[in-house]
C-alpha cells in the first residue's frame, strides 16, 4: 500500500469551476452532507430521458473557486441495475451529454456500515478519478463499541479521508480544503484467483494496444502517469471480464484483440471453475475486510474481540425494533402512525385547503370587481383564479404528506413500514414502499402518486401509480353520497354505508386485480429482487425535514401546476363556449319564467278549498286562468325570486349549448348502454376538473341553483323526477338505481381527473403512461358499468 | 446465539448446507454461495453475501416474510424467494 495522496490532482485553479460529484450508499447521510456543502443554493431538474432527480448546488471553496456539486442517487454499486445506479455511473464514467464528467469525487462512507460502504468506494477506486472520503457516522460506529480512525484508513486508501458530522455541519470546511488536494487512488492489488488476474493482466495489455484518446477516452483522458494508466487497463480488464458492457465498454469489448483475449478468457477461466463476477466481488471484499480489520478497533468494552467477528451486543436500533416490528406491538404502532397520517390527510388538511380555494376566489372577486360582467370577468373569475385554486389546492395535502414521509425516511422507520407490509403487497406483485403512496390515495391520488417516490425499483413504482387513482379519493365521496342518498334513500344508514363500503372494496380488488396483471404482462420480466435495508433509527432533523416539504411542493407547483391550471381553463372554456346567443337566451328565459312565478307564488299561497287546488294542477284554461291571476300581482320580492329561478333555466340552457353540453350529446349514444343520458355526459365531461365538479355541474343540469355545502335535497329530488322526453324510453325515469350503481362503479374505475393526469406525467417523465392510465381505467370502467346495467336492467325489472 | 437446531433443515440438499430462508430465527451461518440469476446473483454478493460471511437471521415480518438479516455489521431484510439463493452452512 502506497503511502497517502502520492498521485495529487492538479486542483483547477483560476476561473475553471470543479464539478464535484457526490457519491454514497443510500442511508448514508449523502444528502445531509450536501445539504451542509451547498446551502441553499440547490437545483432540482430531471436527467433528461429518465425520471431520476439531477440535484445540483454550488459551494465556495478555500482558494475562492466555486464547485458545481452533482448529489448522484445514492447506490450499493456501480454496475447499474436500477435506473438510479444507472445514472449515478453514467455521471461518474462522464457518459452523460447533460452532466459535465466530475473532476472530484467525494464518496460520503457510513463508518457504523464499514465494510458494505466501502465495497462502493473500492469501485470508486478503480474509476481512477480524484477521490476524497467524507467519513460519516463515526459517533453512532463508536456507541456500538467500534472506533474508526479516519487517519488509517486514509493510509489505506491513498486519498484524503474527512471525518465529517453532517447534520452538526462538523468538518465542512476540512471537507471543502480537501477537494483540492484529492488525489487518485493508487489501486490495490485485489486479491483475485491467479488465474483470474492473469487474464486481467492479458485482456489489459489487449486495450492498451487500443489505447488512444479517440478509442478509450475513458483511460486515455485519466491521468498521464504510467501508473495511472496501467491501474485504468486493469480495471476496465475486470469490468470486461466480469460482463459489464455498459455505456464506454460496450464497443471496446467488440472491438480486436481485445475481443479474442476476451473470449479465450472467459473460456479458459470456465474451464477452472471460475466465476469472474463472483471472483471480482469476492476479491473486493476480502481487500475490504483486510482494511477494516486495521482501520476499525473496538472499543474499550471488548479490547480483546477481533474487529470483524465483533458483533456488538443490543444497540439501540436493535431494541427499538423488537418493538417496533414486533408481531404485535409492531402492527399496532404501525396502525397507530399509519391512521395518524391518514387522519391528517383526510380531515386536517380539508380545512386548509376549502380557507385556500374561498381566499383565492375571494381575491378574484375582489380584483374583477371594478370590471362589467362580460367574458373577461368570467375568464378572471372561474377560469384564471379558479384555475390557481384548482392548483393550489393540493399543496396542504402534499405539504403535510412530505412531512411526514420525511420524518418517517430520515428516522429509518419507513423502511420498517415496507417490511411490515411487504407481504401484503408482494401478492399483487407490489412493494412493502407502495403501502403509503396507495393510503395517501384513499385522501387524493395526487400526493399518493408523489409519495410513489419512495420506492427506489423503478416497476413497482410505475405499478403502483398506475393503480394508485382506484383508490376512493376526497373527492368521489360527495358523488357517493349524492347517488347513494338519493336512490337509496329506503335503505336506512346501514345498509346505505354498506354501499359506500363496497365502493371502497370495489376500487382496492381493481388495484390489486390490475396490478397482479401488471406485474405479469405490462412491467413483467424476472422478478424483481426486494433488497431493504433497514437502516440505524436516527432523530430528523427539522431542517431536513422542511427542505423535503419545501422541495417537493415547489416541484409540485412549478412540474404539474402549470399542466393542471392549463388544463382547469381549457376545461373552464368548455363549459363557456359557445355562449347562447341572445335571442335563445331570452326565449329561454321567457319560456321559463311563467312557470317559475308560480313556482314563486305557490311557495306562500294556500289554496282557499280544496276544488281550487285541483284546478290549479289542471291544464283546463280556467286552471290556466286561474294560475295567470296568481302570477299577475307579484311583489318586487318574489319577482326576482322568479327571476333567479328562471334564470337557472337559461344557465342550464347554456350549459347544453357550450362545447361540454355538445359533447354529452355527442357521448350520449356510447353512454346509453350504461344506462346514463346526455345530462350525466355533462357531468362526466365535467368531473375531469375533479370528480366531485360533478355534483355542482348536474345541479346546473338540472336548474336546482347552488347545491354547495352538501345542499342537494333540491337535486336529488329533480334528478328522481326527470324522465326522457323523446326516444324509446320516452316517459320513463332518467334515473333507477341500477343508473346510479353503474354510475357509483364509473366513478370507483375511472380515470377523469386532469390533476392526475398532470402529476403522472410528471413523475413518469412523458405522456405514454398517462395515456396508458387514461385508457385503461376507462375503458375497465365503461365494459364494468355495461355489465353492472345490462346484467342490472334484465334481472331487477 | 441460539444455534439452529438443523430443525427446520429437513430439505437441505446436504447435511451441511441449507437455504438462508431455511435457517431458523435467531440462528446463524456462514455464506457458502450464492445462486441466482445474475443479476440478483450480483447484489446479494456485492451487500456482502460472500467469503464465508456470519449471517443471523433477526426475525420475520409479521405476516411470515420477509426475513431479517444481520450480516457485516448491518441489517437488511430478503423475501424468502430471494433468501433461498443463499446457500449457508449453520453454525451449531
Amino acid at each position: 500500500m502506497s503511502s497517502c495522496c502520492q498521485t495529487l490532482a492538479e486542483p483547477t485553479r483560476g476561473t475553471a469551476k470543479l464539478t464535484v460529484a457526490l457519491a454514497g450508499n443510500p442511508n448514508s447521510g449523502k444528502t445531509t452532507l450536501f445539504n451542509a456543502l451547498t446551502g441553499l443554493r440547490q437545483k432540482v431538474a430531471n436527467y433528461p430521458g429518465v425520471t431520476v432527480e439531477k440535484k445540483t448546488g454550488r459551494c465556495k471553496l478555500p482558494d475562492g473557486s466555486v464547485a458545481d456539486i452533482i448529489d448522484l442517487p445514492g447506490t450499493y454499486s456501480l454496475i447499474s441495475r436500477s435506473p438510479d445506479e444507472h445514472v449515478a455511473m453514467e455521471v461518474l464514467r462522464g457518459l452523460r451529454p447533460d452532466t459535465a464528467r466530475p473532476d472530484v469525487v467525494i464518496v460520503v462512507v457510513d463508518a457504523s456500515n464499514l465494510q458494505r460502504n466501502l465495497y462502493l468506494v473500492s469501485q470508486l477506486i478503480e474509476l481512477g478519478r480524484p477521490l476524497v472520503v467524507a467519513l460519516n457516522m463515526i459517533d453512532i460506529a463508536e456507541r456500538r463499541g467500534l472506533r474508526v480512525s479516519a487517519e488509517t484508513l486514509q493510509r489505506e486508501l491513498g486519498v484524503p479521508v474527512i471525518p465529517v458530522v453532517g447534520y452538526k455541519r462538523k468538518g465542512i470546511a476540512e471537507l471543502k480544503a480537501a477537494i483540492l488536494k484529492a488525489g487518485v487512488a493508487p489501486m490495490p492489488d485485489w486479491p483475485l484467483p491467479q488465474a483470474m488476474k492473469e487474464e486481467v493482466l492479458l485482456v489489459g495489455g489487449g486495450l492498451a494496444i487500443l489505447d488512444s484518446p479517440e478509442q478509450l477516452p475513458g483511460v486515455a483522458s485519466a491521468r498521464f502517469s504510467s501508473t495511472a494508466r496501467l491501474d485504468g487497463y486493469r480495471a476496465m480488464a475486470e469490468r470486461l471480464l466480469i460482463g459489464d458492457r455498459a455505456g464506454d465498454l460496450k464497443n471496446v469489448a467488440a472491438r480486436e484483440p481485445v475481443s479474442s483475449l476476451l473470449n479465450s478468457a472467459t473460456s479458459r477461466l470456465q474451464t477452472l471453475g471460475i466465476d469472474p463476477m463472483q471472483a471480482d466481488v469476492e476479491a473486493h471484499y476480502r481487500w475490504i475486510e483486510g482494511v477494516a480489520q486495521r482501520v476499525a478497533s473496538a472499543g474499550q468494552q471488548t479490547p480483546e474481540a477481533p474487529v470483524l467477528s465483533y458483533e456488538p451486543k443490543r444497540t439501540l436500533t436493535q431494541r427499538v425494533d423488537a418493538i417496533l416490528i414486533h408481531k404485535v406491538w409492531g402492527l399496532l404502532v404501525f396502525a397507530l402512525i399509519m391512521g395518524a397520517l391518514f387522519v391528517t390527510l383526510f380531515w386536517l388538511a380539508q380545512p386548509i385547503m376549502d380557507a385556500l380555494q374561498s381566499a383565492i376566489k375571494a381575491l378574484g372577486v375582489w380584483t374583477t370587481t371594478h370590471l362589467s360582467d362580460g367574458p373577461l370577468k368570467d375568464l378572471l373569475n372561474d377560469g384564471i383564479f379558479a384555475g390557481v385554486g384548482a392548483v393550489v389546492v393540493f399543496v396542504p395535502q402534499i405539504a403535510l404528506l412530505f412531512f411526514f414521509l420525511a420524518i418517517l425516511e430520515d428516522s429509518g422507520y419507513l423502511a420498517r413500514a415496507a417490511f411490515l407490509m411487504d407481504r401484503l403487497l408482494a401478492n399483487a406483485g407490489l412493494h412493502g414502499k407502495s403501502f403509503i403512496p396507495l393510503l395517501s390515495s384513499f385522501a387524493c391520488a395526487i400526493p399518493g402518486i408523489m409519495a410513489t417516490r419512495t420506492i427506489e425499483n423503478r416497476r413497482e413504482r410505475l405499478a403502483t401509480i398506475l393503480v394508485a387513482p382506484f383508490m376512493s379519493c376526497s373527492a368521489r365521496l360527495p358523488v357517493y353520497t349524492l347517488l347513494i342518498g338519493a336512490f337509496f334513500a329506503s335503505f336506512g344508514p346501514l345498509r346505505q354505508a354498506g354501499i359506500m363500503l363496497a365502493c371502497y372494496a370495489l376500487g382496492i380488488v381493481a388495484a390489486a386485480g390490475t396490478a397482479w396483471l401488471f406485474k405479469r404482462t405490462l412491467t413483467g420480466g424476472p422478478a424483481t429482487s426486494f433488497i431493504l435495508e433497514l437502516p440505524t433509527y436516527k432523530i430528523p432533523q427539522a431542517s431536513q425535514v422542511a427542505r423535503q416539504v419545501w422541495m417537493n411542493t415547489r416541484a409540485f407547483l412549478t412540474k404539474a401546476g402549470t399542466t393542471i391550471f392549463c388544463l382547469s381553463v381549457i376545461l373552464w372554456a368548455m363549459a363557456y363556449y359557445p355562449r347562447l346567443p341572445e335571442n335563445l337566451s331570452a326565449q329561454a328565459k321567457a319560456a321559463a319564467l311563467p312557470a317559475a312565478k308560480l313556482q314563486v307564488k305557490l311557495q306562500t299561497y294556500n289554496p282557499k278549498s280544496p276544488e281550487e287546488s285541483k284546478l290549479l294542477a289542471e291544464s283546463s284554461p280556467a286552471g290556466n286562468k286561474l294560475r295567470e291571476s296568481l302570477v299577475a300581482d307579484l311583489s318586487p320580492q318574489e319577482q326576482s325570486q322568479a327571476d333567479e329561478i328562471a334564470g337557472q333555466k337559461v344557465a342550464a340552457a347554456q350549459a347544453e349549448y357550450s362545447v361540454s353540453g355538445r359533447l354529452g350529446h355527442l357521448m350520449e349514444p356510447a353512454l346509453r348502454p350504461l344506462g346514463y343520458d346526455w345530462k350525466i355526459g355533462i357531468g362526466l365531461v365535467s368531473a375531469f376538473a375533479a370528480r366531485e365538479v360533478f355534483v355542482s355541474s348536474m345541479g346546473i343540469v338540472y336548474s336546482v341553483g347552488n347545491v354547495e355545502d352538501g345542499k342537494t335535497a333540491d337535486l336529488s329530488k329533480a334528478m328522481r323526477a326527470d324522465t326522457y322526453s323523446s326516444g324509446p324510453r320516452a316517459g320513463k325515469p332518467v334515473w333507477t338505481p341500477i343508473v346510479a350503481v353503474s354510475l357509483l362503479v364509473w366513478f370507483v374505475l375511472a380515470m377523469q381527473c386532469m390533476s392526475t393526469f398532470a402529476v403522472v406525467r410528471r413523475e413518469t417523465g412523458g405522456w405514454r403512461w398517462p395515456i396508458f392510465m387514461l385508457v385503461y381505467m376507462n375503458a375497465l370502467a365503461y365494459v364494468v358499468a355495461l355489465l353492472v346495467y345490462q346484467v342490472g336492467t334484465r334481472v331487477f325489472v | 446465539m441460539k444455534p439452529c437446531g438443523l430443525s427446520a433443515c429437513d430439505n437441505c440438499p446436504t447435511p451441511h448446507a441449507c437455504g438462508l430462508h431455511q435457517l431458523g430465527i435467531g440462528c446463524r451461518g456462514n455464506v457458502l454461495g450464492v445462486q441466482g440469476d445474475p443479476d440478483l446473483r450480483r447484489r446479494l454478493l456485492e451487500m456482502g453475501f460472500c467469503n464465508g460471511a456470519s449471517v443471523e437471521v433477526v426475525r420475520r415480518a409479521p405476516l411470515g416474510d420477509p426475513i431479517e438479516f444481520r450480516l457485516r455489521g448491518y441489517h437488511l431484510s430478503l423475501r424468502e424467494e430471494q433468501a433461498r439463493f443463499v446457500q449457508i452452512v449453520p453454525v451449531g
